[in-house]
């Protein structure tokens, strides 16, 4: 192989190797950044609109109790708009179902939030139920504790996958991490294994020839040069000894002319 | 000595691991897990550093001894440290630490683990843990040398430096004949081991990775609760099979296939390896029957099975000896010490020179009663000269220090005694599992850092057979 080749070949390998490490690098942490997209949109979503749903819940079961104690204005003033908040923050978690599972939690809580709603929808005042606290503890109060748990089930599952992506997030920064560190250290030994081979097949070959040059030109030492590939190298130093065995040719053959000129003189 | 003749060398090895690698890959890909990115990488590094030295270095007719026991030795470091790449790079449980640790566990058949959940990895690296064991188990260069023709004289002096040379002395073949019968066996039981277990029900990916395992005596599982898991009677007897077949110098077995299967029981030291499996395994039956196993079936079998594992110094478990009875345990340690014989995958003092070493000792009690008597040490109706005796006494000396020191610096990391002296003979010997924390169905993962690169050192130093290595560390004095 020419050493042309055998250099460029040296510059595309370090290249390479950086390329696939640095590679692995940006997709590690380009999913890092999907990860923590991935975070916000799925999990953290659905724990606000749980939030938001036991928010609702309370507010509800005050106006609830408004209604029961007789102020029925602000009591189902209090309770509507629990039941607005609720729904909105229903109505995030059902379109944002990404959990495996998840969609039975949703549906347990649609299904008990409609029994509870049930209850309090229908008209209180002026009923047997005005006044009646135990009606409240009894019925109430259960369906309301029902909901609760429902969405804080929801919540859990939701922190439970939080929990698990933030820990993938910590194995995905570590692998983003390491090509770097593995490219950094490959291309150090590389380069000292590459700086080897060009100073004994290149620079070592070139301070030969030059070293045999000088010795034949000072001393006219035989120009013995040794080079062990068949390269640009090996034709530099075929053509230099060509050239100096002409030289040392033509160079006797002056001095044969010379030595038979004397004779004749 | 030439380093770039070296270099050339060592690239060959590196461009094999990247071939398993690659097929790792595949596998990742194929089953669509998280190590491929890590498995391609490591593979990409791998095979551009191997193939440079093969682009700028032109073949070399001829190496020295020097030379190729620097390749030798480098190419075992160079394996270990490539092996960590796909580790690092895929996270969880490997710290660089714990990753060399596998590494060197996994090429040099070791199969002590730091992982607490090996169901965790993924298949393409479960599949290039096992190759690490593969790789390593025939030894990385005898088997490049043996694919790659081309390095025609070459091979010779690699050979010599590669095998242990106890199992050089009895090789009778030329060098090449002897590459092609490692070969051969090697192959031939690998591949005779993954149909046999595919019959027996597991499935292709776990027939291939134990067998990966049990040929190379490594002990690297698939599964946290290694054969145990599998609960399949007929694949343990075939593993335990297998186990002993690996054990036996593996010319010896050629012969066998090739000849007569009875020309093994000519060999004094396979009578004497098979022969104290044997007793071992009816010792610890007889010791587990009642204390642990009220029925004597379970008492063989998973009495046979263990002890093969630790004798063979393969590292499977069938059942958790650590808590079986102290006689049982002092049986197997007996038997991690020993292991199988030389000229076979295993690791440990080996039979072999437990058998000179008794032997010598016969006839120093002879020359006591007959001063003056003509006695010489014969091994299969052979005299072994005195230097052997010295050096396979000296060995097992030095080998026995070794695993003391190492026990001791253990302890001083606040390792119990159990685990440290288990552990550190477990991986001198290239067995992997010990007692107490490290026991067979236990993991290293509890040792502490620099315990880990203690033992890390201890499987290289018995993989090298303690001297290649010393040779190595003392390269610039040699003469």
């Amino acid at each position: 192989m020419s050493l042309r080749l055998k250099i460029l070949s040296g510059f595309l390998i370090l290249t390479t190797m950086l390329f696939v490490a640095g590679g692995m690098s940006i997709y590690e942490l380009a999913s890092v950044g999907t990860s923590v997209q991935k975070l916000l949109d799925d999990n953290y979503k659905s724990i606000n609109a749980a939030k938001m749903m036991i928010e609702a819940l309370e507010r509800e079961d005050s106006g609830v109790l408004l209604i029961l104690s007789g102020k029925w204005e602000e009591g189902r003033s209090a309770v509507t708009a629990g039941d607005s908040l609720f729904q909105k923050g229903f109505d995030i978690a059902r379109y944002n179902v990404t959990i495996p599972g998840e969609h039975n939690y949703v549906n347990a809580i649609e299904k008990k939030y409609k029994s509870y709603k049930n209850l309090w929808a229908g008209p209180i005042a002026d009923t047997k139920n005005e006044d009646n606290l135990n009606w409240y503890f009894q019925e109430i109060r259960n369906a309301f504790h029902e909901v609760k748990s429902s969405v804080g089930e929801l919540t859990a599952l939701n922190d439970r996958a939080m929990y698990q992506t933030a820990s993938m997030l910590k194995n995905k920064a570590h692998r983003a991490i390491m090509p770097g560190i593995i490219a950094i250290l490959s291309a150090f030994v590389f380069t000292a294994v590459f700086n080897f081979f060009i100073h004994y097949y290149v620079v070592s070959p070139i301070i030969e020839i030059t070293r045999g040059i000088r010795l034949f030109t000072a001393i006219r030492k035989p120009f013995d040069v040794k080079i062990e590939t068949k390269d640009e190298l090996f034709h530099l130093m075929s053509s230099v000894q060509e050239l100096l065995a002409q030289s040392q040719n033509s160079r006797e053959c002056q001095n044969e002319i010379l030595a038979g000129d004397e004779t004749k003189k | 000595m030439r380093p770039h003749i070296i270099l050339r060398y060592i690239g060959v090895v590196l461009v094999f691991n990247a071939v398993f690698l690659t097929i790792s890959a595949v596998i990742s890909a194929v089953n669509r897990d998280s190590s491929f990115l890590p498995l391609f990488c490591s593979s990409v590094i791998t095979l551009l550093f191997g193939a440079f030295p093969l682009i700028f270095v032109p073949p070399a007719r001829q190496i020295t001894n020097k030379e190729g026991f620097m390749i030798v030795m480098s190419s075992w470091l160079l394996s270990c440290l490539v092996g960590v790449i796909p580790y690092v790079l895929w996270g969880g449980e490997f710290s660089f630490a714990n990753a060399w640790f596998e590494s060197v566990s996994g090429f040099t058949t070791t199969g002590a683990t730091i992982l607490n959940d090996v169901e965790a990895l993924p298949k393409g690296l479960l599949f290039w843990r096992a190759s690490t064991h593969w790789i390593g188990g025939i030894g990385i260069v005898v088997f490049m040398l043996s694919v790659l023709p081309a390095m025609g004289s070459a091979r010779m002096v690699l050979y010599r430096n590669e095998m242990s040379s106890l199992a050089m002395d009895n090789f009778r073949h030329s060098t090449a004949k002897t590459l092609q019968i490692l070969l051969v066996v090697y192959v031939g039981l690998t591949v005779l081991e993954t149909v046999l277990l595919t019959l027996c029900g597991m499935t292709l990916f776990d027939a291939l990775t134990h067998s990966f395992a049990t040929i190379a005596t490594g002990g690297f599982s698939t599964k946290n609760l290694s054969v145990a898991a599998f609960d399949n009677l007929a694949a343990e007897i075939i593993i335990m099979i297998f186990m002993i077949l690996s054990g036996i110098h593996f010319g010896l077995l050629f012969n066998a296939i090739t000849e007569s299967p009875l020309d093994l029981w000519k060999s004094s030291v396979v009578k004497y390896y098979l022969l104290s499996m044997g007793i071992g395994i009816a010792a610890v039956t007889v010791n587990i029957h009642g204390s642990v196993f009220p029925a004597w079936g379970a008492a063989l079998r998973y009495a046979s099975f263990q002890l093969l594992s630790v004798g063979t110094s393969t590292g499977f478990a069938t059942a958790d000896s650590a808590i079986w009875p102290p006689f049982a345990q002092m049986v197997m340690i007996f038997f991690i010490l020993q292991c199988s014989c030389a000229g076979s995958t295993s690791g440990g003092i080996k039979a072999d020179r437990v058998v000179i070493f008794w032997k010598s000792v016969i006839k120093r009690i002879k020359k006591i009663q007959h001063p003056s008597a003509v006695v010489a040490v014969k091994v299969n109706n052979e005299i072994v000269h005195d230097d052997v005796i010295e050096m396979s006494v000296l060995y097992i000396a030095l080998y026995i220090t070794i695993v003391f020191i190492a026990s001791v610096l253990l302890t001083a990391m606040g390792v119990d005694s159990l685990s440290a002296f288990s552990g550190s003979a477990a991986t001198m010997g290239n067995v992997g599992p010990g007692f107490g924390t490290v026991s067979s169905l236990g993991n290293f993962s509890r040792i502490p850092d620099p315990g880990k690169w203690i033992l890390s050192a201890n499987m290289l130093l018995g993989r090298v057979e303690i001297f290649g290595l010393i040779l190595l560390l003392t390269a610039r004095s040699w003469k």
